[in-house]
C-alpha cells in the first residue's frame, strides 16, 4: 500500500470518511475486547468504553456500544493520564493503567488502559479502553463499606508496560490482591491487545489518507458535534426547571438521601446545579464527579440527539455545578462500589426537570434503577472457589406514546444472566424468574412490568451473598397523571423484607426472593384504551381487580370479556372521585 | 440409477420473485426463469416456473437429477406472524423467558426502543412442574398430573403446535421426552417440538426462542412441502427434492419437516457458497464474498474453502441492521454481514452536515431518480450514473433508459448545494460514503471473528457488486478481485453446487484438564449417528463424511471458537474390540491454541481450556457440476464497445474509459484501467492502475495497483 503525500487539510468528503473510520476503529477495539475478555460483564453486558484521542487528550471518537458511565468518564481519564505522563514523555510500547475511582469511573473494577499511538516514531494519538473487571480485591460484596479502602485495590495512574516490557512489580501486586487473578490478568491482556488493534487501524488510516496529525481533525469534529448538540438544546424553551428525588437509602441522620437539580436552559446552553443534594454518606453508593457528569449528559443525548457520535463536543455542552462533599461529588475516601444505586437516579432527576417543559421527549421513572445485582461467592462441593453474579432488572418507565419495556435495563446496559450459565458457573439454583402482575405503573401508557426471582443455594458449604436493589419504599413514579409502579423487595428465606441492600449467608437450601419494581406510567390510566387493558388482563399482566381499580375497566373474571357499560360507569365514578 | 441425469434445478422463493436456474450438466449452459411469488400458496409459483422451463426444455422433468429449493416461507411466517397456533411449555416459574429476552438495550441512546412482539404470547405459555439441574440430575421429577394439566390447557387454547423448552434439557432431555410421550398418546394430533431435539445447547433464551420458531412454522412447512411434492409428481419428476439450509448445506424433506427452523435464512447463503466455489476453482485460500444488490450488501469471509458458520443468527429485527433488535435463532447459519447499502440506498445530509447513505432504500419503486418512476431522492445508482460508470442507454442491457439529467439535478440539489460541491464531487461523495460504510462493516465483521483481510481475494457479484468492487477492495487493502460472468445471477449458482450436509450439536461443558477422550468419542459417535441418519435419508449410495467440531474457550470465557477436532490416529479410531477409541485431548488442546492464536494474535499457555458444545457436520458430496461459463479462446469480434468519460478517483476528474462487453471478452484478454466492462445485469469498473484479465474458466480477475484512495 502506497502512502499519500502529507496533508492536514481534508476535503469535505475525505474528512467525513476519515471521521467514520475513526468511529469504526473505536468499534474494532471494542469488538476485540469483547471477543477476548473473560469478564461476563464485558462480553455480555458491554460494560466497557473504547475511545480515540489526540495527543492533547481530546476524545475524537468512541465505540457505539459502551456503558454510559464509562463512556462519560473516559474523556477525563485520558486527560488525567496525560497530565501525569505528558505525551512527549511516552514511548512506543508504553501502556498506562488506572482505576482510581476519583480519576476514573467511580469504582475499582472499572480499569482504564491507554496506549500512545506512534507513527514514524512520533506520537500521534492515544487509544484507551475501559472494562469492568470481575474482581479487584477488597471485601466481597461490601454493601456496608464505609470507606473506599474496603472496596478493592486502587491503582493510581501507572505504567503497566514500559516500552513494551511488562511492569512486573505491578503485575505481581495485582495478582496477589485480586480473586480469580488469571482471569483478571487475562482481561488486562485483552485490553492491551484491543488497543493494539486500534493503534494499527489508526496508523493505517493516516497512511492511506496522508494525514500527519489528528489535531486538525479534532478541531473540526469536536466543534461540529458540539454545534449539533447545541442546536438540539436550543429547541428546549428557556427557563429554570428544578426537581428533587428522594432515594431509598438514608443519610446518617435517618433522612432519605435527596438529589436536587436546578436546570437552567438559556438559548443553546444547559447548566445543571446540584446544590441542595445530600452530603456524602459512609455507604458504598456515592457517585464521583465523573459519573455524575456522565449521567448528567446521557439523558440529554438520549432525549434530544441520540444519533450524534460521541466525542468531546457532546460533553462540552453541559455546564455542571456539583458541590464537593455531596453524594454526587464525594471526597476521598468515600466508598462508591455500588454507585449505580444512586447515579442512575440522576437520569430520573433530569427527566423530572425536563418533563416540566418537554414531557413528550422523556421517559417516566423506571423500576430498573437502582441497578439490581446479586452476588454470590463460596466454594463448590469439591472446594474450588466461585464468584458469580446474577443480573436482572425491573420495568422501564412509559413514554407519552408507548408502554414501558418490561424487564429491560436502563440507563446502564447490562444483560440479564442466563439462568443455565449461572447454574453451571455456581452451585446455585434459580427457582423462579417471572413477571409480577400489577407491577407496572398504570397510565394511558403503562410502565414495564417488574419481575420476581427466587434464588437458592445447592452448595454444601456456606455461600455469602450480597443483594442490592431498591425502590423498597416507593415505586417508580408516573408522569403526566401516570401512576407509580410496584415497589421492590428483597426477602431472605421467610424473614422480613430488607429495607435496603444487604449481605447475607446461605446454607444449603436457603433462598432469597427478589421482587423487582415496575416502571412508572405516563398519562391518566382512566384514558387507557380498554382493549389494551383487556389484553394485559388476558395475558395475566394486570389482574381483573387491578383493571377495575387502576384503570376503571370492568372485565368478567370468568369469561375475560370486557364489560363496556360497567367500564363507562367505573371510569365516570373514578374520574369524579379524582376531582 | 439407470441413466445419467442431465439437469439440476435451483429454485429460490423470494419475497417478490421466485427465481429458477436450470443447469444442463451436459453442456454447462443454464436457463433462467423468474415468476412472481404466489404468497397464498408458494408452490404454485414453483409450478408455474417449472412449466415455463419445461416449455423450453421439455425433457427436463423426467431426467432431472435433483431440485434444490430455497424458500422464505419460514422467515416470512415469523416476520408476518402467520404461523400456527403455538404454545410454549416451560419449567415452572419460567414461562416468561421468551418475553424477557436478554433484558439489554440494543441502542443505549434510544429511549423509545421497542422489541419484537414475542412469537408466543403470555396466555399461551404454560408451565410444567419439574426441575433438572445443570449437571443433568433430576432435582424434581415431573409432578403428578402436571403433564395432564398442561395438555388440558393446550387443548382448551386450541393449540396446534407446541414448543417444549425446559431448563437444562440439553443436559438431560428426560422430562421433555416424557411430555412428548404422554402427548403422543393423549393428543396425537398435537405437533410437539422438543428443545433437546432442535437445539440441545445451553442458554435458555436462545434455545426457547429457536424451539418456539420451529414449532410455529412446522404445520405450515409440512403442508407446503406436501403440496409441492404433489405438484412435482404431477409434472413427472422422479428425483430428489432438497431444501437449502441456513448453514449452506441441502437436506431432504423429512428433516425439513421436523426441523424447519433450519431453513430460516437460506436466501443469502447461495452467494457465499458460489463465491467459495469460485475461490476453490481459482485456487484462492481466503475469499471475501461481496454481494451488493439494490437494497443491501452482504459480505462473508471464507477461509480455506470453509463457509464460516455461526449460531448467533437473529431474525425479525425491529431495526433491520441493529443487532439485538430481533429474535435469536441459534441454528447453524452461514456467518454473513449484511448492511443497508445497495444501488437504491438513499443519500441525504444529516444534522452534522455529513453525507448519509442508506439504510433507507428507494427500492425498485419509485427507485432511483434516474429510473424516472417518480423517485426524487438521490441514490447510489444516481451517483454512479453521474460519474459515468453506468450507461444511461445500456441499463439492464438497454431494457430501461436512465434519466441522467434528473440524476445529476437530484445529486446536485440534495447533496451538492448544501456542501458547496459540484454534482460530480457530490456523486463521488455518495460513492465514497457507501463504500466506506460497507468497508467498515466488513472490517468490524472480521474484527469480531478474526481473519486476514488484505490476504483475501474479493469475489464481487450482485447487481452492484462489480460496480463498487474497486472502491471497496482498495479500502479493504486486498490485492485481487474476482468478478464472475453473469454476476447478476451468480448467487443462484450456489444452490447447484451445495452438498447434502447437516450439522448436529450438543452442549457438554467439559474442562480439558479432566476430560476423558473415550467419553467424548462416545458423544461424538452418537452425534455422528444422528447426523448420518439425516443424510442417509436424503441420499442413497453416497459416501458420508463427518467433520467433528468442538466449540471451545478458556475456562470462564463466554465466547467459544469452533475448532476442528483432530482426527485420531487411524488405528485408534472406530469401534474396536477393546473400545479404546478416544478423542486425542492433547491434540485438541493444541488445535484450539493454534486457532485462537490465528484469530486473536496470541494464545495463553497458563489457562485451562474447556469444551462447551460438541458439533458434527455430516456431508455427502456428489459430483459437483461445472457452473461457470468459460470465455472463448477466440473471440468473434472485438470486445471494445465505446469510449466514454467517467470519473477517475485518483485525479478527481473525468477521463476516457474504454467500455468493453463482458460476453465478447476472449480467454486471457487483458484490459488496463481506466475501463468499464459491461454485461446485462452488472457493470465492472476497472480504475486507473488496475488490470483486468479474463480467466478462461469464466471470471474476470482484477489486479489492483497504484495509489490507494
Amino acid at each position: 500500500m502506497t502512502t499519500r503525500a502529507p496533508r492536514n487539510d481534508l476535503d469535505p468528503i475525505t474528512f467525513q470518511v476519515v471521521w467514520a473510520r475513526l468511529i469504526s476503529i473505536a468499534d474494532e477495539i471494542a469488538a476485540t475486547l469483547v471477543k477476548t475478555s473473560f469478564s461476563l460483564v464485558v462480553r455480555d453486558n458491554h460494560d466497557y468504553a473504547c475511545g480515540i484521542y489526540d495527543v492533547s487528550g481530546r476524545m475524537l471518537a468512541q465505540s457505539l456500544q459502551c456503558t454510559p458511565g464509562q463512556a462519560g468518564a473516559t474523556p477525563r481519564v485520558v486527560a488525567a493520564m496525560l497530565a501525569q505522563y505528558p505525551a512527549a514523555s511516552l514511548s512506543p510500547g508504553d501502556v498506562i493503567i488506572a482505576n482510581d475511582p476519583w480519576l476514573c469511573a467511580g469504582h475499582a473494577p472499572d480499569i482504564f488502559i491507554a496506549a500512545p499511538v506512534f507513527r514514524r516514531d512520533r506520537i500521534i494519538g492515544i487509544v484507551c479502553n475501559s472494562a469492568h473487571h470481575i474482581d479487584m480485591g477488597g471485601r466481597l460484596g461490601a454493601t456496608d463499606a464505609r470507606e473506599v479502602y474496603e472496596e478493592g485495590l486502587i491503582i493510581p495512574i501507572s505504567k503497566l508496560m514500559i516500552a513494551g516490557q511488562p511492569n512486573d512489580d505491578l503485575f505481581r501486586l495485582l495478582r496477589r490482591n485480586v480473586r480469580a487473578s488469571d482471569k483478571v490478568i487475562g482481561d488486562l491482556r485483552a485490553q492491551i491487545a484491543a488497543n493494539h488493534v486500534g493503534a494499527r487501524g489508526l496508523v493505517q488510516m493516516m497512511d492511506e489518507v496522508g494525514l500527519e496529525s489528528l489535531d486538525a481533525l479534532a478541531d473540526r469534529i469536536i466543534p461540529r458535534t458540539e454545534a449539533a448538540m447545541r442546536a438540539a438544546i436550543a429547541e428546549i424553551p428557556d427557563g429554570v426547571y428544578s426537581h428533587s428525588v428522594d432515594h431509598d437509602e438514608l443519610d446518617p441522620d435517618g433522612k432519605p438521601i435527596r438529589l436536587t437539580v436546578r436546570m437552567e436552559i438559556a438559548g443553546d446552553s444547559v447548566s445543571l446545579d446540584y446544590t441542595g443534594t445530600s452530603a456524602q454518606v459512609p455507604k458504598p453508593i456515592n457517585a464521583v464527579f465523573n459519573i455524575t457528569r456522565a449521567y448528567s449528559v446521557f439523558p440529554f443525548v438520549a432525549a434530544l440527539c441520540p444519533r450524534l457520535p460521541m466525542n468531546d463536543g457532546i460533553f462540552n455542552t453541559v455546564r455542571l455545578v456539583v458541590p464537593e462533599g455531596t453524594v454526587l461529588n464525594p471526597t476521598f475516601p468515600a466508598p462508591g462500589m455500588y454507585r449505580s444505586l444512586l447515579s442512575y437516579y440522576v437520569v430520573e432527576l433530569i427527566y423530572g426537570a425536563l418533563a416540566k417543559v418537554i414531557p413528550h421527549k422523556v421517559m417516566a421513572p423506571s423500576g430498573t434503577y437502582p441497578l439490581w445485582i446479586q452476588k454470590f461467592a463460596g466454594q463448590y462441593d469439591d472446594g474450588r472457589p466461585f464468584v458469580s453474579h446474577f443480573n436482572a432488572q425491573g420495568g422501564q418507565g412509559a413514554r407519552q406514546d408507548r408502554d414501558g419495556n418490561s424487564a429491560v435495563v436502563f440507563p446502564g446496559n447490562i444483560a440479564s444472566t442466563s439462568v443455565e450459565l449461572f447454574e453451571v458457573d455456581a452451585p446455585m439454583l434459580c427457582e423462579r424468574k417471572a413477571f409480577i402482575p400489577d407491577s407496572a405503573g398504570p397510565g394511558r401508557f403503562r410502565g414495564g412490568l417488574g419481575q420476581e426471582m427466587v434464588i437458592s443455594s445447592l452448595a454444601k458449604h456456606r455461600v455469602s451473598g450480597a443483594s442490592s436493589g431498591g425502590r423498597f419504599h416507593a415505586g417508580a413514579q408516573g408522569l403526566d397523571g401516570g401512576k407509580a409502579g410496584g415497589r421492590g423487595s428483597i426477602q431472605f428465606k421467610d424473614g422480613e423484607p430488607f429495607s435496603r441492600s444487604s449481605q447475607v449467608f446461605y446454607d444449603h437450601g436457603d433462598f432469597v426472593r427478589l421482587r423487582q419494581p415496575g416502571g412508572g406510567g405516563f398519562g391518566d390510566p382512566l384514558s387507557r384504551d380498554p382493549e389494551h387493558v383487556l389484553r394485559d388482563v388476558r395475558q395475566g399482566m394486570v389482574s381483573v381487580a387491578g383493571a377495575a381499580a387502576d384503570y376503571g375497566v370492568a372485565i368478567d373474571p370468568d369469561t375475560l370479556q370486557l364489560n363496556i357499560s360497567e367500564t363507562a360507569r367505573l371510569r365516570a365514578q373514578n374520574a369524579a372521585a379524582a376531582e | 440409477m439407470s441413466r445419467s441425469p442431465a439437469y439440476r434445478l435451483g429454485c429460490d422463493i423470494g419475497g417478490t420473485f421466485t427465481d429458477f436456474i436450470l443447469l444442463d450438466r451436459a453442456s454447462g449452459r443454464y436457463e433462467i426463469e423468474k415468476v412472481l411469488t404466489t404468497t397464498d400458496d408458494p408452490s404454485r409459483a414453483v409450478d408455474e416456473g417449472i412449466a415455463g422451463l419445461a416449455n423450453r426444455r421439455p425433457d427436463f422433468p423426467a431426467v432431472c437429477e435433483n431440485i434444490i429449493h430455497g424458500t422464505t416461507l419460514v422467515i416470512n411466517a415469523v416476520i408476518e406472524r402467520k404461523g400456527a397456533a403455538t404454545a410454549i411449555v416451560a419449567t415452572e416459574g419460567f414461562a416468561d423467558l421468551l418475553e424477557m429476552r436478554k433484558e439489554i438495550r440494543y441502542d443505549i441512546y434510544d429511549i423509545a426502543a421497542v422489541y419484537p412482539a414475542p412469537l408466543v404470547s403470555r396466555e399461551h405459555r404454560f408451565e410444567l412442574a419439574e426441575r433438572v439441574t445443570a449437571d443433568g440430575a433430576v432435582l424434581r421429577p415431573i409432578a403428578d398430573g402436571s403433564i395432564e394439566t398442561v395438555l388440558g390447557q393446550l387443548r382448551d387454547a386450541g393449540i396446534e403446535s407446541v414448543a417444549v423448552a425446559l431448563l437444562h434439557a440439553y443436559a438431560n432431555p428426560v422430562h421433555e421426552r416424557a411430555f412428548a410421550a404422554a402427548a403422543a398418546v393423549a393428543a396425537p394430533q398435537l405437533l410437539v417440538t422438543l428443545s433437546s431435539d432442535v437445539l440441545p445447547e445451553i442458554k435458555e433464551f436462545e434455545r426457547t426462542s429457536t424451539t418456539a420458531i420451529n414449532a410455529y412454522v412446522r404445520p405450515l412447512v409440512d403442508r407446503y412441502l406436501a403440496r409441492l411434492e404433489n405438484r412435482l409428481r404431477d409434472r413427472g419428476f422422479d428425483c430428489g427434492l432438497y431444501l437449502m439450509l441456513s448453514g449452506g448445506g441441502i437436506i431432504g424433506t423429512g428433516a425439513a419437516r421436523r426441523v424447519p427452523v433450519r431453513l430460516i435464512e437460506s436466501g443469502p447463503v447461495g452467494g457465499a457458497i458460489a463465491a467459495g466455489h469460485i475461490g476453490d476453482i481459482a485456487g484462492v485460500k481466503d475469499v471475501i464474498s461481496f454481494d451488493m444488490g439494490g437494497t443491501t450488501a452482504k459480505g462473508c469471509l471464507i477461509h480455506g474453502g470453509d463457509l464460516p458458520i455461526t449460531t448467533n443468527l437473529e431474525v425479525d429485527r425491529v431495526h433491520r441492521f441493529k443487532r439485538g433488535s430481533g429474535t435469536p435463532v441459534a441454528v447453524p447459519t452461514v456467518d454473513l454481514v449484511e448492511i443497508g447499502a445497495g444501488g437504491g440506498s438513499i443519500a441525504s445530509i444529516d444534522e452534522l452536515g455529513l453525507i448519509q447513505v442508506g439504510p433507507q432504500s428507494a427500492g425498485a419503486d419509485p427507485g432511483p431518480i434516474c429510473y424516472g418512476l417518480g423517485g426524487t431522492l438521490p441514490t447510489v445508482t444516481d451517483a454512479n450514473l453521474v460519474l459515468g460508470y453506468l450507461d444511461a442507454d445500456y441499463f439492464l442491457g438497454g431494457a430501461m433508459t436512465l434519466d441522467a439529467d434528473g440524476a445529476r439535478r437530484g445529486v446536485e440539489q440534495v447533496i451538492g448545494k448544501p456542501l458547496q460541491l459540484s454534482a460530480e464531487e457530490a456523486a463521488w461523495g455518495i460513492r465514497e460514503v457507501v463504500n466506506e460504510n460497507m468497508t467498515s462493516a466488513f472490517r468490524m465483521y472480521v474484527a469480531e471473528r478474526g481473519g486476514d483481510v488484505p490476504a483475501a481475494t474479493l469475489v464481487a457479484f450482485g447487481g452492484a457488486g462489480p460496480l463498487h468492487a474497486d472502491g471497496v477492495g482498495r479500502k479493504l487493502g486486498v490485492k485481487k478481485i474476482i468478478v464472475p460472468r453473469a454476476a447478476g445471477v451468480f448467487s443462484a449458482l450456489g444452490f447447484l453446487v451445495s452438498p447434502v450436509s447437516y450439522e448436529v450439536s450438543r452442549t457438554a461443558v467439559t474442562r480439558l484438564g479432566t476430560a476423558d477422550g473415550r467419553e467424548l468419542e462416545v458423544l461424538y459417535g452418537e452425534l455422528e449417528a444422528a447426523a448420518g441418519e439425516v443424510i442417509a435419508e436424503a441420499t442413497a449410495g453416497l459416501q458420508i463424511t463427518f467433520e467433528r467440531i468442538a466449540e471451545m474457550s478458556y475456562v470462564g470465557q463466554g465466547h467459544q471458537i469452533r475448532v476442528a477436532v483432530p482426527a485420531p490416529e487411524p488405528q485408534a479410531r472406530g469401534p474396536q474390540a477393546n473400545g479404546a477409541a478416544a478423542v486425542d485431548i492433547a491434540a485438541l488442546d493444541r488445535a484450539f491454541a493454534a486457532d485462537y492464536s490465528r484469530q486473536y494474535g496470541y494464545a495463553y499457555d497458563d489457562l485451562e481450556t474447556q469444551i462447551v458444545t460438541l458439533r458434527v457436520v455430516a456431508s455427502a458430496h456428489g459430483s459437483v457440476p461445472e457452473v461457470l461459463v468459460p470465455f472463448p479462446t477466440m473471440a468473434r469480434e472485438s470486445s471494445l464497445k465505446a469510449v466514454r468519460a467517467a470519473y477517475d478517483p485518483m485525479g478527481r476528474r473525468f477521463v476516457d474509459h474504454e467500455v468493453h462487453a463482458m460476453d465478447r471478452l476472449q480467454a486471457d484478454q487483458s484490459i488496463a484501467g481506466p475501463a468499464i466492462i459491461e454485461e446485462r445485469e452488472a457493470t465492472l469498473v476497472v480504475a486507473a492502475g488496475a488490470v483486468a484479465r479474463a480467466q478462461p474458466r469464466g471470471w474476470v480477475e482484477v489486479t489492483l495497483g497504484g495509489e490507494t484512495s
